[in-house]
Protein backbone atom coordinates (compact mmCIF):
# COMPACT_ATOMS: atom_id res chain seq x y z
CA UNK A 1 0.00 0.00 0.00
CA UNK A 2 3.04 2.22 -0.44
CA UNK A 3 1.18 3.71 -3.38
CA UNK A 4 -0.98 5.83 -1.09
CA UNK A 5 2.10 7.41 0.45
CA UNK A 6 3.64 8.17 -2.95
CA UNK A 7 0.36 9.55 -4.22
CA UNK A 8 0.10 11.84 -1.22
CA UNK A 9 3.68 13.09 -1.59
CA UNK A 10 3.28 13.80 -5.30
CA UNK A 11 -0.26 15.10 -4.78
CA UNK A 12 0.47 17.94 -2.42
CA UNK A 13 3.38 19.09 -4.58
CA UNK A 14 1.08 19.15 -7.59
CA UNK A 15 -1.38 21.22 -5.57
CA UNK A 16 1.39 23.61 -4.58
CA UNK A 17 2.73 24.09 -8.11
CA UNK A 18 -0.83 24.22 -9.41
CA UNK A 19 -1.80 27.03 -7.06
CA UNK A 20 1.42 28.95 -7.69
CA UNK A 21 1.55 28.67 -11.47
CA UNK A 22 -1.94 27.52 -12.48
CA UNK A 23 -3.83 30.05 -10.39
CA UNK A 24 -1.09 32.52 -9.43
CA UNK A 25 0.08 33.39 -12.94
CA UNK A 26 -3.43 34.09 -14.25
CA UNK A 27 -3.94 36.32 -11.23
CA UNK A 28 -0.74 38.21 -12.04
CA UNK A 29 -1.97 38.46 -15.61
CA UNK A 30 -5.23 39.90 -14.32
CA UNK A 31 -3.31 42.45 -12.27
CA UNK A 32 -1.47 43.35 -15.47
CA UNK A 33 -4.72 43.94 -17.30
CA UNK A 34 -6.06 46.01 -14.46
CA UNK A 35 -2.85 48.08 -14.46
CA UNK A 36 -3.17 48.63 -18.17
CA UNK A 37 -6.71 49.90 -17.66
CA UNK A 38 -5.48 52.09 -14.83
CA UNK A 39 -2.75 53.46 -17.09
CA UNK A 40 -5.38 54.39 -19.65
CA UNK A 41 -7.05 56.37 -16.89
CA UNK A 42 -10.60 57.60 -16.53
CA UNK A 43 -13.26 55.68 -18.33
CA UNK A 44 -11.25 52.44 -18.44
CA UNK A 45 -12.32 51.47 -14.97
CA UNK A 46 -15.85 51.95 -13.73
CA UNK A 47 -14.53 52.03 -10.19
CA UNK A 48 -12.88 55.35 -10.98
CA UNK A 49 -14.26 57.86 -8.48
CA UNK A 50 -16.37 60.61 -9.87
CA UNK A 51 -17.02 58.73 -13.13
CA UNK A 52 -14.61 61.01 -14.95
CA UNK A 53 -15.65 62.29 -18.34
CA UNK A 54 -13.53 61.97 -21.42
CA UNK A 55 -9.92 60.84 -21.60
CA UNK A 56 -8.14 61.43 -18.34
CA UNK A 57 -4.41 61.91 -18.05
CA UNK A 58 -2.35 58.76 -18.72
CA UNK A 59 -0.72 57.21 -15.71
CA UNK A 60 2.78 55.90 -16.48
CA UNK A 61 2.90 53.90 -13.22
CA UNK A 62 0.15 51.68 -14.54
CA UNK A 63 2.06 50.96 -17.73
CA UNK A 64 5.18 50.02 -15.78
CA UNK A 65 3.26 47.77 -13.41
CA UNK A 66 1.49 46.10 -16.36
CA UNK A 67 4.87 45.53 -18.00
CA UNK A 68 6.24 43.84 -14.88
CA UNK A 69 3.16 41.61 -14.58
CA UNK A 70 3.23 40.52 -18.20
CA UNK A 71 6.95 39.84 -17.94
CA UNK A 72 6.37 37.52 -14.96
CA UNK A 73 3.68 35.69 -16.95
CA UNK A 74 5.93 35.34 -20.01
CA UNK A 75 8.73 33.91 -17.84
CA UNK A 76 6.24 31.39 -16.44
CA UNK A 77 5.14 30.34 -19.93
CA UNK A 78 8.74 30.03 -21.15
CA UNK A 79 9.49 27.84 -18.13
CA UNK A 80 6.56 25.60 -19.00
CA UNK A 81 7.62 25.44 -22.63
CA UNK A 82 11.21 24.60 -21.64
CA UNK A 83 9.86 21.82 -19.48
CA UNK A 84 7.91 20.26 -22.36
CA UNK A 85 10.84 20.56 -24.76
CA UNK A 86 13.39 19.34 -22.22
CA UNK A 87 11.49 16.20 -21.28
CA UNK A 88 11.18 15.38 -24.96
CA UNK A 89 14.94 15.51 -25.32
CA UNK A 90 15.63 13.40 -22.23
CA UNK A 91 16.54 16.36 -20.02
CA UNK A 92 14.75 17.72 -17.02
CA UNK A 93 14.45 21.03 -15.25
CA UNK A 94 16.18 21.06 -11.89
CA UNK A 95 15.08 23.68 -9.37
CA UNK A 96 17.52 22.47 -6.70
CA UNK A 97 19.81 25.47 -6.92
CA UNK A 98 16.99 27.97 -6.93
CA UNK A 99 17.59 28.83 -10.57
CA UNK A 100 16.04 26.39 -13.04
CA UNK A 101 18.78 24.53 -14.86
CA UNK A 102 18.68 21.73 -17.41
CA UNK A 103 20.16 18.40 -16.36
CA UNK A 104 20.12 14.91 -17.83
CA UNK A 105 17.20 12.81 -16.75
CA UNK A 106 18.13 10.45 -13.94
CA UNK B 1 3.22 -14.02 -45.61
CA UNK B 2 3.53 -15.73 -42.27
CA UNK B 3 0.79 -15.71 -39.68
CA UNK B 4 2.74 -13.61 -37.19
CA UNK B 5 3.47 -11.00 -39.86
CA UNK B 6 -0.26 -10.68 -40.56
CA UNK B 7 -0.93 -10.15 -36.86
CA UNK B 8 1.91 -7.64 -36.62
CA UNK B 9 0.55 -5.58 -39.52
CA UNK B 10 -2.89 -5.59 -37.92
CA UNK B 11 -1.42 -4.50 -34.57
CA UNK B 12 0.37 -1.58 -36.23
CA UNK B 13 -2.75 -0.51 -38.14
CA UNK B 14 -5.03 -0.81 -35.11
CA UNK B 15 -2.51 1.00 -32.89
CA UNK B 16 -2.44 3.92 -35.33
CA UNK B 17 -6.23 3.88 -35.36
CA UNK B 18 -6.18 4.11 -31.58
CA UNK B 19 -3.77 7.05 -31.81
CA UNK B 20 -6.20 8.71 -34.23
CA UNK B 21 -9.14 8.28 -31.83
CA UNK B 22 -6.88 9.56 -29.05
CA UNK B 23 -6.43 12.72 -31.10
CA UNK B 24 -10.07 13.61 -31.67
CA UNK B 25 -11.13 12.41 -28.25
CA UNK B 26 -8.80 14.90 -26.61
CA UNK B 27 -9.05 17.98 -28.85
CA UNK B 28 -11.60 19.39 -26.46
CA UNK B 29 -9.23 19.20 -23.50
CA UNK B 30 -7.18 22.02 -24.90
CA UNK B 31 -9.53 23.82 -27.25
CA UNK B 32 -13.10 23.54 -25.91
CA UNK B 33 -12.74 26.71 -23.83
CA UNK B 34 -11.25 28.83 -26.63
CA UNK B 35 -13.93 27.62 -29.03
CA UNK B 36 -16.88 28.27 -26.75
CA UNK B 37 -15.70 31.75 -25.73
CA UNK B 38 -15.05 32.65 -29.35
CA UNK B 39 -11.36 33.37 -28.75
CA UNK B 40 -10.70 31.18 -31.78
CA UNK B 41 -12.96 30.12 -34.63
CA UNK B 42 -13.70 26.39 -34.27
CA UNK B 43 -11.77 25.36 -37.39
CA UNK B 44 -8.79 27.54 -36.50
CA UNK B 45 -8.70 26.10 -33.00
CA UNK B 46 -8.56 22.46 -34.04
CA UNK B 47 -6.02 23.27 -36.74
CA UNK B 48 -3.75 25.00 -34.21
CA UNK B 49 -4.15 22.13 -31.79
CA UNK B 50 -3.37 19.59 -34.52
CA UNK B 51 -0.17 21.36 -35.54
CA UNK B 52 0.97 21.59 -31.91
CA UNK B 53 0.18 17.91 -31.33
CA UNK B 54 2.24 17.06 -34.41
CA UNK B 55 5.16 19.15 -33.20
CA UNK B 56 4.81 17.76 -29.68
CA UNK B 57 4.82 14.17 -30.90
CA UNK B 58 7.98 14.72 -32.94
CA UNK B 59 9.61 16.29 -29.90
CA UNK B 60 9.36 13.03 -28.00
CA UNK B 61 12.97 12.18 -28.69
CA UNK B 62 13.24 9.95 -25.66
CA UNK B 63 10.29 7.58 -25.71
CA UNK B 64 9.60 5.20 -22.86
CA UNK B 65 9.16 1.71 -24.29
CA UNK B 66 7.83 0.44 -21.00
CA UNK B 67 4.36 1.94 -21.40
CA UNK B 68 2.49 -1.33 -20.83
CA UNK B 69 4.47 -2.10 -17.67
CA UNK B 70 2.29 0.26 -15.69
CA UNK B 71 -0.60 -2.17 -15.85
CA UNK B 72 0.33 -5.54 -17.37
CA UNK B 73 3.23 -7.96 -17.21
CA UNK B 74 4.25 -8.60 -20.81
CA UNK B 75 7.57 -6.73 -20.83
CA UNK B 76 10.53 -6.73 -18.48
CA UNK B 77 11.82 -3.53 -16.92
CA UNK B 78 14.19 -2.80 -19.83
CA UNK B 79 11.27 -2.75 -22.24
CA UNK B 80 12.09 -6.09 -23.85
CA UNK B 81 9.10 -8.39 -24.31
CA UNK B 82 9.04 -11.36 -21.93
CA UNK B 83 10.50 -14.39 -23.63
CA UNK B 84 7.69 -16.75 -22.61
CA UNK B 85 5.28 -14.94 -24.96
CA UNK B 86 7.57 -14.98 -27.97
CA UNK B 87 6.71 -18.37 -29.43
CA UNK B 88 5.33 -18.43 -33.00
CA UNK B 89 6.99 -15.17 -33.93
CA UNK B 90 5.61 -13.37 -30.89
CA UNK B 91 1.98 -14.19 -31.69
CA UNK B 92 0.83 -14.66 -28.04
CA UNK B 93 2.03 -11.20 -27.09
CA UNK B 94 0.79 -9.61 -30.31
CA UNK B 95 -2.69 -11.01 -29.76
CA UNK B 96 -2.86 -9.54 -26.25
CA UNK B 97 -1.77 -6.13 -27.53
CA UNK B 98 -4.22 -6.28 -30.44
CA UNK B 99 -7.13 -7.23 -28.18
CA UNK B 100 -6.19 -4.47 -25.76
CA UNK B 101 -6.13 -1.88 -28.54
CA UNK B 102 -9.51 -3.05 -29.84
CA UNK B 103 -10.96 -2.60 -26.35
CA UNK B 104 -9.50 0.90 -26.11
CA UNK B 105 -10.78 2.02 -29.51
CA UNK B 106 -14.26 0.58 -28.97
CA UNK B 107 -14.68 2.51 -25.73
CA UNK B 108 -13.19 5.71 -27.18
CA UNK B 109 -15.67 5.61 -30.07
CA UNK B 110 -18.67 4.90 -27.88
CA UNK B 111 -17.89 7.73 -25.46
CA UNK B 112 -17.28 10.04 -28.42
CA UNK B 113 -20.69 9.12 -29.84
CA UNK B 114 -22.24 10.01 -26.49
CA UNK B 115 -20.19 13.21 -26.30
CA UNK B 116 -18.48 12.16 -23.10
CA UNK B 117 -14.89 13.17 -22.42
CA UNK B 118 -13.37 9.99 -21.00
CA UNK B 119 -9.70 9.24 -20.64
CA UNK B 120 -8.00 7.70 -23.69
CA UNK B 121 -5.18 6.36 -21.56
CA UNK B 122 -7.66 4.63 -19.27
CA UNK B 123 -9.32 3.11 -22.32
CA UNK B 124 -5.96 1.79 -23.57
CA UNK B 125 -4.92 0.53 -20.15
CA UNK B 126 -8.36 -1.02 -19.58
CA UNK B 127 -8.20 -2.86 -22.89
CA UNK B 128 -4.72 -4.18 -22.10
CA UNK B 129 -5.74 -5.26 -18.60
CA UNK B 130 -8.74 -7.15 -19.96
CA UNK B 131 -6.71 -8.84 -22.67
CA UNK B 132 -4.00 -9.75 -20.15
CA UNK B 133 -6.50 -11.24 -17.72
CA UNK B 134 -8.03 -13.27 -20.54
CA UNK B 135 -4.71 -14.37 -22.00
CA UNK B 136 -2.50 -14.72 -18.94
CA UNK B 137 -4.82 -14.89 -15.95
CA UNK B 138 -5.10 -12.48 -13.01
CA UNK B 139 -1.37 -12.70 -12.42
CA UNK B 140 -0.75 -11.07 -15.81
CA UNK B 141 -1.85 -7.73 -14.41
CA UNK B 142 0.38 -5.41 -12.40
CA UNK B 143 -2.22 -4.48 -9.78
CA UNK B 144 -0.20 -2.84 -7.06
CA UNK B 145 3.18 -2.06 -8.59
CA UNK B 146 6.65 -2.61 -7.21
CA UNK B 147 6.29 -0.65 -3.98
CA UNK B 148 9.10 1.73 -4.94
CA UNK B 149 7.11 4.36 -6.79
CA UNK B 150 3.59 5.14 -7.92
CA UNK B 151 2.98 2.07 -10.05
CA UNK B 152 0.51 -0.60 -11.06
CA UNK B 153 -3.19 -0.25 -11.71
CA UNK B 154 -3.64 1.35 -8.30
CA UNK B 155 -0.75 3.81 -8.50
CA UNK B 156 -0.80 4.70 -12.20
CA UNK B 157 -4.52 4.61 -12.87
CA UNK B 158 -6.85 4.59 -9.88
CA UNK B 159 -5.19 7.04 -7.50
CA UNK B 160 -4.29 9.71 -10.10
CA UNK B 161 -7.82 9.46 -11.50
CA UNK B 162 -9.25 10.18 -8.07
CA UNK B 163 -6.87 13.01 -7.30
CA UNK B 164 -6.20 14.92 -10.51
CA UNK B 165 -9.73 16.18 -11.28
CA UNK B 166 -10.16 17.39 -7.70
CA UNK B 167 -6.82 19.21 -7.68
CA UNK B 168 -7.57 20.71 -11.10
CA UNK B 169 -11.00 21.89 -9.98
CA UNK B 170 -9.55 23.53 -6.86
CA UNK B 171 -6.80 25.34 -8.73
CA UNK B 172 -9.11 26.51 -11.51
CA UNK B 173 -11.75 27.66 -9.03
CA UNK B 174 -9.15 29.66 -7.12
CA UNK B 175 -7.74 31.14 -10.33
CA UNK B 176 -11.17 32.08 -11.63
CA UNK B 177 -12.19 33.67 -8.38
CA UNK B 178 -9.02 35.77 -8.22
CA UNK B 179 -9.26 36.88 -11.85
CA UNK B 180 -12.85 38.07 -11.44
CA UNK B 181 -11.99 39.74 -8.14
CA UNK B 182 -8.98 41.54 -9.59
CA UNK B 183 -10.54 42.72 -12.82
CA UNK B 184 -13.86 43.78 -11.33
CA UNK B 185 -14.90 47.06 -12.87
CA UNK B 186 -12.26 47.05 -15.60
CA UNK B 187 -13.61 48.10 -18.98
CA UNK B 188 -14.34 45.29 -21.36
CA UNK B 189 -12.01 46.52 -24.09
CA UNK B 190 -9.08 45.70 -21.80
CA UNK B 191 -10.32 42.39 -20.43
CA UNK B 192 -11.61 40.91 -23.68
CA UNK B 193 -8.44 41.22 -25.71
CA UNK B 194 -6.15 40.33 -22.82
CA UNK B 195 -7.98 37.19 -21.81
CA UNK B 196 -8.38 36.16 -25.40
CA UNK B 197 -4.62 35.99 -25.89
CA UNK B 198 -4.17 34.42 -22.47
CA UNK B 199 -6.54 31.64 -23.43
CA UNK B 200 -4.94 30.94 -26.78
CA UNK B 201 -1.48 30.78 -25.25
CA UNK B 202 -2.41 28.43 -22.40
CA UNK B 203 -4.52 26.22 -24.67
CA UNK B 204 -1.52 25.93 -26.98
CA UNK B 205 0.66 24.79 -24.09
CA UNK B 206 -1.87 22.10 -23.22
CA UNK B 207 -1.95 20.93 -26.87
CA UNK B 208 1.81 20.70 -27.06
CA UNK B 209 2.04 18.79 -23.79
CA UNK B 210 -0.67 16.45 -25.06
CA UNK B 211 1.33 15.70 -28.20
CA UNK B 212 4.46 14.81 -26.25
CA UNK B 213 2.59 12.71 -23.69
CA UNK B 214 -0.04 10.80 -25.59
CA UNK B 215 1.55 10.00 -28.94
CA UNK B 216 4.36 8.32 -26.98
CA UNK B 217 2.01 5.67 -25.70
CA UNK B 218 1.21 4.42 -29.18
CA UNK B 219 4.86 4.67 -30.21
CA UNK B 220 5.72 2.44 -27.25
CA UNK B 221 3.02 -0.09 -28.10
CA UNK B 222 3.99 -0.37 -31.78
CA UNK B 223 7.66 -0.70 -30.93
CA UNK B 224 6.82 -3.42 -28.40
CA UNK B 225 5.02 -5.32 -31.16
CA UNK B 226 8.06 -4.93 -33.45
CA UNK B 227 10.34 -6.17 -30.68
CA UNK B 228 8.10 -9.16 -29.99
CA UNK B 229 8.03 -10.20 -33.64
CA UNK B 230 11.76 -9.71 -34.05
CA UNK B 231 11.55 -6.75 -36.46
CA UNK B 232 13.35 -4.41 -34.10
CA UNK B 233 15.90 -5.10 -31.42
CA UNK B 234 16.82 -1.82 -29.79
CA UNK B 235 14.97 -1.25 -26.49
CA UNK B 236 16.39 2.26 -26.21
CA UNK B 237 14.83 3.87 -29.27
CA UNK B 238 11.84 3.93 -31.58
CA UNK B 239 12.07 3.48 -35.36
CA UNK B 240 11.64 6.81 -37.10
CA UNK B 241 8.73 5.64 -39.24
CA UNK B 242 6.85 4.65 -36.07
CA UNK B 243 7.38 8.09 -34.62
CA UNK B 244 6.32 9.80 -37.85
CA UNK B 245 3.21 7.65 -38.29
CA UNK B 246 2.10 8.16 -34.68
CA UNK B 247 2.67 11.90 -34.88
CA UNK B 248 0.62 12.14 -38.07
CA UNK B 249 -2.14 9.88 -36.73
CA UNK B 250 -2.68 11.88 -33.53
CA UNK B 251 -2.51 15.19 -35.41
CA UNK B 252 -4.99 13.99 -38.03
CA UNK B 253 -7.33 12.86 -35.26
CA UNK B 254 -7.03 16.22 -33.53
CA UNK B 255 -7.68 18.02 -36.80
CA UNK B 256 -10.91 16.02 -37.28
CA UNK B 257 -12.14 17.80 -34.19
CA UNK B 258 -14.13 15.51 -31.95
CA UNK B 259 -16.87 18.15 -31.93
CA UNK B 260 -19.27 16.18 -29.77
CA UNK B 261 -16.82 16.20 -26.88
CA UNK B 262 -15.76 19.80 -27.46
CA UNK B 263 -19.40 20.79 -27.23
CA UNK B 264 -19.93 18.97 -23.93
CA UNK B 265 -16.80 20.49 -22.40
CA UNK B 266 -17.25 24.00 -23.73
CA UNK B 267 -21.01 24.43 -23.54
CA UNK B 268 -22.52 21.55 -21.60
CA UNK B 269 -20.65 21.45 -18.33
CA UNK B 270 -20.33 25.18 -17.68
CA UNK B 271 -21.12 28.27 -19.75
CA UNK B 272 -17.63 29.67 -20.09
CA UNK B 273 -16.48 33.29 -20.39
CA UNK B 274 -12.97 34.17 -21.47
CA UNK B 275 -11.50 34.79 -17.99
CA UNK B 276 -12.74 31.33 -17.04
CA UNK B 277 -11.18 29.87 -20.18
CA UNK B 278 -7.84 31.35 -19.19
CA UNK B 279 -8.13 30.05 -15.63
CA UNK B 280 -9.11 26.56 -16.83
CA UNK B 281 -6.27 26.18 -19.33
CA UNK B 282 -3.65 27.64 -16.97
CA UNK B 283 -4.71 25.22 -14.30
CA UNK B 284 -4.63 22.31 -16.76
CA UNK B 285 -1.22 23.27 -18.14
CA UNK B 286 0.34 23.72 -14.69
CA UNK B 287 -1.06 20.47 -13.33
CA UNK B 288 -0.19 18.39 -16.40
CA UNK B 289 3.39 19.64 -16.37
CA UNK B 290 3.79 19.38 -12.60
CA UNK B 291 2.44 15.85 -12.36
CA UNK B 292 4.48 14.53 -15.26
CA UNK B 293 7.52 16.10 -13.58
CA UNK B 294 6.69 14.30 -10.32
CA UNK B 295 6.00 10.95 -11.95
CA UNK B 296 2.26 11.01 -11.44
CA UNK B 297 0.69 9.39 -14.49
CA UNK B 298 -1.90 11.80 -15.73
CA UNK B 299 -4.97 11.79 -17.82
CA UNK B 300 -5.22 15.06 -19.73
CA UNK B 301 -8.96 14.51 -19.90
CA UNK B 302 -9.46 14.27 -16.16
CA UNK B 303 -7.37 17.36 -15.54
CA UNK B 304 -9.07 19.43 -18.25
CA UNK B 305 -12.56 18.42 -17.16
CA UNK B 306 -11.75 19.11 -13.52
CA UNK B 307 -10.42 22.54 -14.46
CA UNK B 308 -13.48 23.50 -16.47
CA UNK B 309 -15.74 22.38 -13.64
CA UNK B 310 -13.61 24.42 -11.25
CA UNK B 311 -14.10 27.61 -13.26
CA UNK B 312 -17.83 27.10 -12.84
CA UNK B 313 -17.39 26.89 -9.08
CA UNK B 314 -15.05 29.87 -8.89
CA UNK B 315 -17.08 32.45 -10.81
CA UNK B 316 -19.76 34.05 -8.73
CA UNK B 317 -23.11 33.33 -10.29
CA UNK B 318 -21.86 30.71 -12.75
CA UNK B 319 -23.83 27.52 -13.12
CA UNK B 320 -22.39 24.03 -13.24
CA UNK B 321 -24.64 21.47 -14.92
CA UNK B 322 -24.26 18.69 -12.41
CA UNK B 323 -26.27 16.26 -14.54
CA UNK B 324 -23.61 16.54 -17.22
CA UNK B 325 -20.85 16.27 -14.61
CA UNK B 326 -22.55 13.18 -13.22
CA UNK B 327 -22.70 11.52 -16.62
CA UNK B 328 -19.00 12.19 -17.09
CA UNK B 329 -18.20 10.74 -13.71
CA UNK B 330 -20.07 7.57 -14.55
CA UNK B 331 -18.16 7.35 -17.84
CA UNK B 332 -14.84 7.75 -16.01
CA UNK B 333 -15.61 5.00 -13.53
CA UNK B 334 -16.87 2.67 -16.25
CA UNK B 335 -14.05 3.36 -18.74
CA UNK B 336 -11.49 0.94 -17.36
CA UNK B 337 -13.77 -2.06 -16.68
CA UNK B 338 -15.71 -1.55 -19.92
CA UNK B 339 -12.59 -1.36 -22.08
CA UNK B 340 -11.25 -4.34 -20.13
CA UNK B 341 -14.40 -6.34 -20.88
CA UNK B 342 -14.11 -5.60 -24.61
CA UNK B 343 -10.39 -6.38 -24.51
CA UNK B 344 -11.00 -9.71 -22.79
CA UNK B 345 -13.87 -10.70 -25.10
CA UNK B 346 -11.75 -9.78 -28.11
CA UNK B 347 -8.87 -11.92 -26.89
CA UNK B 348 -11.13 -14.95 -26.28
CA UNK B 349 -12.65 -14.62 -29.73
CA UNK B 350 -9.27 -14.24 -31.42
CA UNK B 351 -7.89 -17.16 -29.43
CA UNK B 352 -10.87 -19.34 -30.28
CA UNK B 353 -10.44 -18.77 -34.01
CA UNK B 354 -6.70 -19.04 -33.60
CA UNK B 355 -3.75 -16.80 -34.50
CA UNK B 356 -3.95 -15.08 -37.86
CA UNK B 357 -7.59 -15.84 -38.57
CA UNK B 358 -8.61 -14.63 -35.11
CA UNK B 359 -6.67 -11.39 -35.52
CA UNK B 360 -8.25 -10.69 -38.90
CA UNK B 361 -11.71 -11.48 -37.53
CA UNK B 362 -11.50 -9.15 -34.51
CA UNK B 363 -10.07 -6.36 -36.64
CA UNK B 364 -12.98 -6.72 -39.07
CA UNK B 365 -15.42 -6.65 -36.16
CA UNK B 366 -13.79 -3.46 -34.92
CA UNK B 367 -14.09 -1.86 -38.35
CA UNK B 368 -17.78 -2.83 -38.47
CA UNK B 369 -18.42 -1.43 -35.00
CA UNK B 370 -16.60 1.79 -35.87
CA UNK B 371 -18.55 2.17 -39.10
CA UNK B 372 -21.79 1.57 -37.18
CA UNK B 373 -21.02 4.27 -34.64
CA UNK B 374 -19.88 6.66 -37.36
CA UNK B 375 -23.14 6.10 -39.19
CA UNK B 376 -25.11 6.61 -35.97
CA UNK B 377 -23.25 9.85 -35.31
CA UNK B 378 -24.32 11.22 -38.67
CA UNK B 379 -27.96 11.15 -37.61
CA UNK B 380 -27.23 13.94 -35.18
CA UNK B 381 -24.11 15.57 -36.51
CA UNK B 382 -22.11 17.96 -34.40
CA UNK B 383 -19.51 20.01 -36.19
CA UNK B 384 -17.89 23.40 -36.42
CA UNK B 385 -21.26 24.83 -37.50
CA UNK B 386 -23.23 23.99 -34.37
CA UNK B 387 -20.66 23.25 -31.70
CA UNK B 388 -21.54 26.44 -29.83
CA UNK B 389 -25.33 26.23 -30.09
CA UNK B 390 -27.31 26.69 -26.89
CA UNK B 391 -27.25 23.71 -24.59
CA UNK B 392 -30.56 22.20 -23.59
CA UNK B 393 -30.95 19.93 -20.60
CA UNK B 394 -32.37 17.43 -20.08
CA UNK B 395 -32.51 16.59 -23.76
CA UNK B 396 -30.17 14.01 -25.12
CA UNK B 397 -26.46 14.82 -24.83
CA UNK B 398 -26.31 16.02 -28.39
CA UNK B 399 -29.24 18.01 -29.76
CA UNK B 400 -30.20 17.50 -33.36
CA UNK B 401 -28.67 19.91 -35.82
CA UNK B 402 -30.93 22.41 -37.45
Amino acid sequence: MENFGFAFTAGWQVVLIGVLLGAGLPAVFAVGIRSLAYAGGGSATTSDPGGSEGPAAARPLGTVLAGVCFLVVVVGIVLGLTFILASGFGKELDFGSGIPTLTDKS
Amino acid sequence: MSESLVILLLVVAVALAFDFTNGFHDTGNAMATSISTGALAPRTAVMLSAVLNLVGAFLSIEVALTVTNAVVEIQDSSGAPRSEYLTDGGSPLLLIVLAGLVGGIAWNLLTWLLGLPSSSSHALFGGLIGAAIAGLGWGGVNWLGNGKELDGVLGKVVLPALMSPVIAALVAALGTWMIYRITRGVAERFTERGFRWGQITTASLVSLAHGTNDAQKTMGVITLALLASGHWSDTASVPFWVKACCAIAIAAGTWLGGWRIIRTLGKGLVEIESPQGLAAESSSAAIILASSHLGMALSTTHVATGSILGTGLGRPGAQVRWRVAGRMLVAWVVTLPAAAAVGAATWYLADLLGGGLGAVAVTLLLVLAAAGMWWRAHHEPVGAHNVNDDWHEPSRPVPAAA
